[in-house]
């Protein structure tokens, strides 16, 4: 089954090209990696996919589903946090996302911050970065979605964190919802996802799947290396 | 469990999982950790421990009872088998790598012999 479908997807921004024609397909269950160099469009295509940026050509297709404002109730996607300020606490933002977004499973999310090591009472000032993203992650998992896309959740976060995030999306992500990560780097989340997808020149250069490089004795990570070699 | 980046994960799950039936930690007829399970354990995708248990239960190794899960074979030959194999696969290595160093395959065994010779315990 199809979660995602995008056919001939354009996306211009103040004249500027950012997305170019792009054709993509993921099935549902898979967990994919989106990479590309820092401004390569990746965030871009999320932000279309989640119906944020509405000014595309072509067609996305989420769960059958292609106008933006119904589409939007298949997809979780991770959010900076910015528009809370930093005296807010955690549970003020649960709040928030309880009242936004009716699939939200409380238990769930008490769960997770368990899991997390945080505490609904600590306000969002005194978060490191790598305990921001552990609470961007657990809001994203509380939800109930067909597509989790997940924006560089671990840029600026130390090593064990990113064990933890890893970890808790074996755990949260339900068995037939499709999880997309965007990163500019592959090594840690390289052995727990299906595909990697890459973008480069605002479209989708390759996808393939993450077993099939490895059975040609290469590491993903020397074929993604591959397709900058000779560029600064 | 950390994995080579250059070899199918699968493959290497089921080397895992055999290794600890060749050691005892997982008995004949004893039943696997759910794939959820694995697959948190060894930190990878849910699909690809489904992908090794599923290569599994086609060579045989283990089978599948209905709602129940997946359990090690009571086969005592396949399980021999299964073990000689893993003995092999890395006297391959072993051998590849000696190789590599300069070693010939006919000096192989006395290099070896003397070796065990030397580190003996009285």
């Amino acid at each position: 089954m199809k979660t995602l479908e995008i056919k001939d997807l354009s996306y211009h921004k103040n004249s500027k090209t950012i997305l170019e024609r792009v054709n993509l397909t993921l099935e549902a269950g898979k967990i994919v990696a989106l990479v590309g160099a820092n401004g390569a469009g990746k965030t871009s295509l999320m932000r279309v996919i989640a119906g944020l940026a509405k000014q595309y050509k072509g067609s996305v297709e989420v769960c059958g589903e292609a106008d933006e404002d119904r589409r939007k109730q298949y997809i979780a996607m991770t959010d900076s946090l910015s528009a809370f300020r930093d005296s807010r606490k955690i549970k003020d933002v649960a709040d928030f996302y309880r009242l936004v977004y009716p699939d939200f499973d409380d238990k769930q999310f008490a769960d997770i911050l368990e899991f997390m090591n945080l505490n609904e009472d600590e306000r969002l000032g005194s978060l490191s970065k790598g305990m921001k993203e552990k609470l961007i992650i657990a809001l994203v998992f509380s939800r109930k979605a067909k597509l989790y896309l997940l924006d560089e959740p671990f840029s600026g976060v130390d090593a064990m964190s990113r064990k933890k995030i890893i970890k808790s999306m074996l755990l949260w992500k339900p068995e037939e919802a499709t999880l997309v990560i965007s990163d500019h780097v592959l090594d840690e989340i390289a052995p727990v996802i299906d595909e990697v997808v890459l973008i480069k020149k605002h479209s989708v250069l390759e996808q393939r799947s993450a077993e099939e490089i490895r059975a040609e004795q290469e590491s993903i990570e020397e074929w993604y290396e591959g397709f900058y070699e000779g560029e600064e | 469990m950390k994995f080579k980046d250059n070899l199918p994960i699968y493959l290497q799950i089921e080397d895992y999982i055999y290794l600890q039936i060749a050691q005892g930690k997982l008995q004949a007829g004893e039943k696997l950790p759910s794939v959820r399970a694995l697959a948190l354990e060894l930190t990878v995708n849910a699909n690809t421990v489904q992908r090794a248990l599923r290569e599994m239960t086609a060579k045989g190794y283990i089978f599948t009872k209905r709602g129940e899960g997946s359990f090690v074979t009571t086969d005592e030959g396949l399980l021999e088998e299964m073990k000689s194999k893993l003995l092999k696969q890395e006297l391959a290595a072993f051998v590849s790598r000696m190789e590599k160093l300069g070693v010939k395959r006919e000096s192989l065994t006395g290099l070896l012999a003397s070796y065990l010779d030397d580190t003996r315990e009285e």
